[in-house]
């Protein structure tokens, strides 16, 4: 036991002479290796960029505005990204989407680089024109001249009313519904009187004409008549007159369809004029139809005497 | 001296003489070889029989080795799962990267679908590579089975991956760069329609779970309105409406009555067989498949369905039972539904019969006005309306339509065809597969950016190639 501790303290020193031999002699080792990049610049013997940036893009315009488009990233090796859309706009978003302010012709540009700093552009040229609306929907006006007596102009049904639409009478205009002269003094045509009026006569028994028809949703239209009052006796407040709207909106019951009038029609024309019987007066407005296209002719009178309706037209803003 | 010199010279003559190839390759005799097998109608029958064989796959429920191909089987999950219409119910694994759009080139489903879809194009080119043993009156309906499928496969694959490499006949192992050689898109077009314009001139309609004409022209017609060629797509599709199909008067019926009036085509299937059955329906139920559960119908799909779909959604999607915030998909169920009045197809769910449909009449009608809005916003065209209105009718969405805009077209498609593959190759075709999957993605927080409208390339077959094959870039 004595020996060998003994033998130890012996080795020790020796030992600790050969680490520090070994470390003067790797560190000497070491310099001549160091002093070849002594004086070399940062990029000798670099390795060249072996993927570089390729950049690519496809671009779609959108179903919601045609002045908007999107575009669709397809660089390869890249990591930041510039577009810039040729309006003045631009942006380093990896896929972009741009509205531009109208029809022409935009060079886009795409700069793809990656993280060295190497750059590829890719230009495309788009040509933006405003596409083709649809022509608005001619809807037919069923039985507008009223040839067919009350055909077409029933609503479905009418709690606490009636669906009679009108009174059938052959006191219509003596125009066709073309416009052109019938060659009589009258042709057919709806009628109301105090038995069939709205207004202060309102009862169970008021008549109201509908028809649902279908137009280009969001378009403008014009809703066309013509009327006769056969007089006036002032004895009415507003005086006899012929109320004729566009509803917003297709209704099975009469209820429903007086509801929405009185909440507000697309449009409404009242017709005041008395000219006497058979002196037809023309009137028109324009109205814009709803999202749906789904709308429809409501028409009553207010009269204590005779009042009629003809020719009911509804057509596009040319 | 002299006699042995003239000796020799002989002896050199006869042995070059006798010496053909057939010596020292003969043709074995105890066994069957692929070189030498096909010589009569019957063996060439068996080769095209075997080419749906390879669209079908392998039932990974009947055997579960890895390696084998899975084909038609996963297609959703590269292409109804990669749209908005579909999810994975617990959002895990290499399944929830097609949804969330992180699919990576390492992703197996991806190359399984690859490597399955080249192995039926290879099935077809070796149908193609032995017609002279077919007898004269079937050799051209059998090349005309083989371009179909071949052109089918082709058209699968171009639209997920972009420029592929184009095999149009039997390839050796050795020849690697026809293998992995990219050619551009516009390349295999010109073979998928020179092979399905010869098809549709050479089949008939006898068929629904093979080729057939109407199946050609039907395909190709989708393929001219991928490419734009909306009057090309137009003459063809109204031939097929002038083909004797008809839509099922219930919707129920077009999945659950096999090979109806409205089938143009589809990969037939088998139940309860362990070589032909699949097992795609127990994967979109809850745990009855290998997975726990995917397919499942997102909420964007779920209300689409719920505004537009008519009659179909009740047959479109349903509650999952087992987990009443998740909803699956109602086409194509193995073990029916009782509420709904669908039998079970199949005594076991995973060895399911269910076809899978990939053309029918409601998607020509659909196709039709596609083809006569030619890319424009909307149309008026009374023929057009008159398709629509029909698949609209079915639905029990009898409101006359009188005009169709572009958005109300994509939206027919989507509840109609939903959960049939469609979706993505949809929103691509339109145009607007950038503007509806970034808006959902950053709805749901996924991370869509516009080359994940293509799929990667397989890794493998990248790593294969030596440097021969390019990825995608995104990728």
């Amino acid at each position: 036991m004595i020996n060998l501790m003994k033998i130890k303290r012996l080795l020790k020193p020796s030992f600790t002479m050969a680490l520090t031999m070994i470390l003067i002699a790797s560190l000497s080792s070491c310099d001549p290796s160091l002093s070849i990049y002594e004086y070399d610049l940062p990029e000798a013997n670099s390795k060249a960029d072996e993927t570089p940036p390729t950049a690519n893009f496809s671009a779609t315009q959108t179903a919601e505005d045609w002045k908007t488009y999107n575009f669709a990233n397809l660089s390869s090796s890249a990591t930041t990204f510039e577009w810039d859309f040729g309006d003045g706009n631009s942006t380093s978003s990896l896929d972009a989407s741009n509205t531009y302010p109208g029809e022409g012709s935009f060079t886009v540009t795409l700069t793809a680089s990656d993280a060295l700093g190497v750059v590829s552009t890719f230009s495309s040229t788009i040509e933006i024109v405003e596409p083709e609306v649809p022509p608005a929907l001619r809807p037919e006006i069923l039985n507008g001249n009223f040839d067919d007596g009350q055909d077409n102009w029933k609503i479905d049904e009418f709690t606490g009313g009636t669906t009679s639409p009108y009174n059938s009478s052959s006191d219509g205009s003596s125009l066709n519904y073309d416009g052109t002269d019938s060659g009589s003094s009258k042709t057919p045509g709806a009628k109301w009187t105090s038995s069939t009026s709205a207004g202060p006569y309102v009862s169970n028994a008021t008549r109201y004409a509908y028809q649902a028809i279908t137009v280009t949703p969001n378009t403008d239209y014009i809703i066309e008549f013509s009327y006769a009052i056969k007089t006036d006796a002032d004895d009415i407040e507003g005086g006899d007159r012929v109320i004729v709207e566009i509803l917003d909106g297709w209704f099975d019951d009469g209820v429903d369809a007086v509801a929405s009038s009185n909440s507000g029609p697309l449009v409404q024309i009242v017709g005041d004029t008395a000219n006497g019987k058979g002196e037809f007066t023309t009137v028109s407005k324009a109205f814009t139809s709803n999202e749906f296209g789904k709308v429809a002719i409501w028409m009553y009178a207010i009269t204590n005497d005779e009042l009629f309706v003809d020719n009911v037209k509804v057509f596009p803003v040319e | 001296m002299k006699k042995i010199k003239i000796l020799a010279i002989l002896s050199i003559v006869l042995c070059v003489s006798s010496c053909g190839t057939d010596y020292l390759d003969p043709a074995p005799t105890a066994a069957i070889s692929g070189e030498t097998f096909y010589s009569n109608d019957a063996e060439l029958e068996a080769a095209v029989i075997n080419m749906y064989d390879g669209i079908q796959g392998i039932n990974a429920s009947e055997d579960s080795d890895s390696d084998l191909n899975h084909a038609i089987q996963v297609e959703y999950y590269l292409t109804e799962m990669r749209s908005d219409n579909t999810r994975t119910k617990s959002s895990e694994g290499e399944s929830a990267q097609f949804e969330n759009f992180t699919v990576r080139a390492t992703n197996g489903i991806v190359a399984d679908y690859y490597t399955s879809f080249y192995n039926v194009i290879f099935r077809a080119n070796i149908v193609l590579e032995n017609l002279d043993a077919a007898s004269e009156a079937n050799a051209a309906k059998f090349e005309a089975e083989a371009k179909f499928v071949r052109a089918y496969a082709y058209f699968n694959l171009v639209r997920l991956f972009g420029d592929i490499p184009l095999i149009d006949r039997v390839v050796a192992p050795l020849e690697t760069e026809i293998q992995f050689t990219r050619v551009a898109k516009s390349a295999v077009y010109d073979l998928i329609i020179s092979d399905l314009s010869f098809a549709a001139g050479k089949l008939d309609n006898t068929y629904k779970t093979r080729a057939s004409k109407a199946a050609a022209q039907a395909l190709l017609a989708k393929v001219h309105l991928t490419l734009g060629n909306y009057t090309d797509a137009q003459g063809l599709l109204e031939e097929v409406m002038g083909s004797g199909f008809t839509l099922q008067p219930n919707f129920k019926d077009v999945f659950y009555n096999e090979e109806n009036s409205e089938i143009i085509f589809a990969i037939g299937f088998l139940p309860d067989n362990a070589n032909d059955s699949q097992n795609f329906s127990a994967e979109w139920l809850n745990s009855v498949g290998r997975s726990s559960g995917v397919n499942y119908v997102t909420p964007e799909a779920r209300a689409a369905l719920d505004a537009l779909g008519g009659d179909r959604t009740m047959f479109s999607y349903r509650q999952d039972q087992a987990q009443p915030t998740e909803y699956q998909v109602v086409k194509y169920l193995p073990d029916g539904d009782a509420s709904l009045g669908i039998a079970p197809t199949s005594g076991n769910a995973t060895s399911a019969g269910n076809d899978w449909i990939v053309l029918r009449y409601a998607d020509v009608l659909l196709m039709h006005v596609e083809a006569i809005m030619a890319g424009a916003s909307f149309t008026t065209n009374s023929q057009a309306i008159a398709s629509f209105q029909k698949v609209r009718n079915r639905a029990g969405l009898t409101d006359p339509v009188s005009s169709i805009s572009k958005q109300e077209l994509i939206n027919e498609r989507r509840v109609e065809l939903a959960f049939e593959n469609q979706r993505i190759f949809d929103l691509i075709r339109f145009g607007v597969a950038q503007e509806v999957l970034s808006a959902f993605s950053e709805a749901n927080n996924y991370s869509f950016s516009a080359t994940d409208l293509l799929l990667p390339i397989p890794q493998r077959e990248v790593n294969l190639s030596k440097g021969l094959l390019s990825q995608n870039p995104g990728y």
